[in-house]
């Protein structure tokens, strides 16, 4: 478990040093559009100077890292904000998107799947599968911008088309609005765009998985000894089905936090996604420095977090 | 087709010395020839034909094909010529799917935009699969050292969220219009896919390297090049190839993804992407112009799907 945690590290490592150097490979640097009109060499070369933009990269790198290691993730160089307080206040709204957009993925998937395993080649399967096919084949903005016409242009503003209104006690400073209808009415369609995409994968994926599992012995086993089919399905067969797809669902966490970007840009919310492309276009290294590195965290932490479940769903599995 | 059943499976990879020294020479050329009529990838072609999600499929994709080849004839007017007399107007005979913010006919942008979309989701599939598996089948082949350095180099790659690879390297390329732009897309979208080819054919090859015949080959003194193109490629092609129908999916839905979020290939060049970009600002008065570059989207991606669906069932049934 410890050697599990260990390889954390250099993973982050690598994600954030890449990214260092792949930033300060764009042609350009913020200084242009930090000085805007007052841009001249000499005020350039000193602004390279005051941000330390002057040092070879790996020493910039260093820097930075040795700064992290004291809790300090640096200051935006465009609006001089702390880093680590922007992405505190945008952390929540991204959290809670990805987390329902998952909720919304399995709450579909599972009973679809278990409905399609179960009576496969029925009309109830071909609707599963069919309508999981299409589901893989629509882009997050698009289904974003489906919902927006019903829910938003069609009843006439019944869920407001962008914005945030925090999940109570989730907002970092005193001027954000909060109240729980307010969220409800604003992540719900963001959740359903990120999730459905995910929900027809895994109903994929797990109706594949619980096709196979049903038909091995110890469910024939289950069912022999007189077990009704409820527990039979559930706790036989459904757990050891859901190994794989909760793989996939780990590996899915790359693709949530892109499809939390463009959801989050098309409803125009104040999260990390949004955060994150608007740092990268303005180049602002030391805000794309601290995106990357939750990205990076996020993306380790939930791959643990699969491997846990992993000894959950098989004991048989341990880490020493 | 009776008398195919009744004859013995015989694999013979490519005529080696062995197969002289077994006596009646001229029957086993004989039926080496019919084997090779009734090989697993015919067998694959003939169970495809049967597989009516993948005919759907093969016939929206030859249909993309069509539109996107003859686009200058199918197209009524030009997709970037703007008529400020015409704007916003409403489905009708002159435009069939109405007109943008600039009086461009959307049927003609629709139309165009098919271009960008195949383009780039097939060649940069291409050239992810031109690189990556020749990585792969050295890493795979030779191990060692070389397996070591390719592989780590890929899994760092492949740590990465896709997106947030693929919108760092377009902010490097700097997006541009026309052909150059596309090849910027292609190239970034080709880099964040070439490790999907290197592990899955470092797989396969690891399993294939150990047969027989690959060791008769070297017994006989075949040089390795040959080896891994005549002997071990086609034993790993079907893996390939699903993989590829499907990866254009994923890499066309990526290019509208970059595109919606601007960072695809910019105007005037049509693009789908971009025109959802554009037009769902004017989602609460002009739902219909975001509608049909969506649904051309969502219509391609369809095909790709349904298609590498079927070739998977078709080639590779253990991939089910």
């Amino acid at each position: 478990m410890l050697r599990r945690l260990l390889q954390i590290i250099p993973t982050i490592l690598g994600i954030t040093f890449v990214v260092f150097v792949m930033m300060r490979s764009i042609p350009g640097d913020p200084v242009v559009s930090l000085l805007g009109d007052a841009y001249n060499e000499e005020n350039a070369i000193k602004a390279r100077q005051d941000y330390g933009l002057d040092k070879p990269i790996l020493v910039q790198y260093f820097i930075w890292l040795g700064k992290l290691v004291q809790g300090d993730w640096g200051a935006s160089i465009l609006t001089g904000r702390p880093v680590l307080q922007d992405v505190l206040v945008r952390l929540p709204v991204t959290l809670e998107l990805i987390v329902l957009s998952m909720a919304v993925a399995l709450a579909i998937a599972i009973p679809a799947a278990i409905i399609g395993a179960l009576r496969q080649n029925t009309w109830a399967d071909y609707t599963a599968t069919s309508v999981a096919m299409i589901g893989v084949s629509v882009p997050e903005f698009f289904l974003g911008i489906l919902l927006l016409m019903v829910f938003s242009v069609g009843l006439g503003g019944f869920l407001p088309s962008s914005g945030w209104v925090y999940f109570p006690g989730t907002c970092q400073t005193v001027v954000c609005a909060a109240g729980l209808w307010g969220n409800t009415q604003h992540v719900l369609m963001p959740a359903v765009a990120l999730g459905v995409g995910r929900a027809a994968l895994l109903t994929r994926l797990l109706r594949a998985s619980m096709l196979e599992v049903i038909r091995s012995e110890y469910v024939t086993t289950a069912r022999a000894k007189g077990l009704s089919e409820r527990p039979v399905v559930l706790k036989h067969a459904l757990k050891n089905a859901l190994i794989p797809t909760v793989t996939v669902m780990g590996l899915q966490v790359g693709f949530l936090i892109g499809g939390a970007i463009v959801v989050e840009t098309l409803f125009a919310m104040p999260g990390l996604g949004t955060f994150g492309i608007d740092a990268i276009i303005a180049r602002d290294y030391q805000q794309v420095q601290g995106f990357a590195l939750i990205t990076a965290f996020a993306f380790v932490v939930i791959n643990l977090i699969v491997d846990l479940t992993y000894t959950f769903l098989d004991p048989r599995i341990r880490y020493a | 087709m009776s008398d195919d059943d009744a004859r013995p499976v015989r694999s013979i990879s490519g005529g080696s010395v062995q197969e002289a020294e077994l006596g009646a020479a001229r029957r086993v050329g004989w039926t080496a020839k019919r084997d090779r009529a009734d090989s697993p990838f015919a067998q694959g072609v003939r169970r495809l034909r049967r597989s009516t999600t993948a005919l759907v499929g093969a016939f929206i994709v030859a249909l993309l094909l069509v539109v996107a080849l003859f686009a200058d004839v199918l197209a009524p007017q030009s997709p970037i010529a703007s008529d400020q007399g015409h704007t916003f107007e409403r489905p009708s005979w002159s435009y069939p799917l109405g007109t943008d913010q600039l009086g461009r006919d959307m049927l003609s942008r629709v139309i165009h935009g098919s271009r960008i979309s195949l383009a780039v989701g097939v060649s940069s599939v291409l050239l992810a699969l031109f690189v990556g598996v020749p990585f792969g089948m050295i890493a795979g082949y030779y191990g060692g050292r070389a397996d070591t350095l390719i592989m780590r180099t890929m899994d760092l790659i492949l740590a990465f969220p896709i997106y947030l690879l693929a919108i760092i390297l377009m902010v490097i390329f700097a997006p541009t219009a026309g052909l150059i732009g596309t090849m910027k897309v292609t190239g970034a979208i080709a880099i964040v896919r070439i490790p999907i080819y290197a592990r899955l054919v470092r797989g396969s090859v690891l399993s294939i390297k150990e047969k027989e015949y690959i060791e008769a080959c070297r017994a006989v003194g075949v040089r390795d090049p040959w080896i891994l193109v005549r002997h071990v490629l086609p034993n790993c092609l079907a893996p390939i190839i699903v993989t590829t129908t499907l990866g254009i999916a994923t890499s066309i839905i990526v290019e509208a993804t970059l595109s919606f979020l601007g960072l695809g290939t910019q105007p005037p060049t049509p693009s789908w992407g971009w025109d959802l970009k554009a037009n769902v600002a004017f989602i609460q008065s002009n739902p219909w112009i975001s509608l049909f570059p969506g649904l051309a989207i969502f219509v391609t991606v369809l095909g790709f799907n349904l298609f590498g669906d079927g070739l998977r069932d078709a080639l590779d049934p253990r991939l089910k």
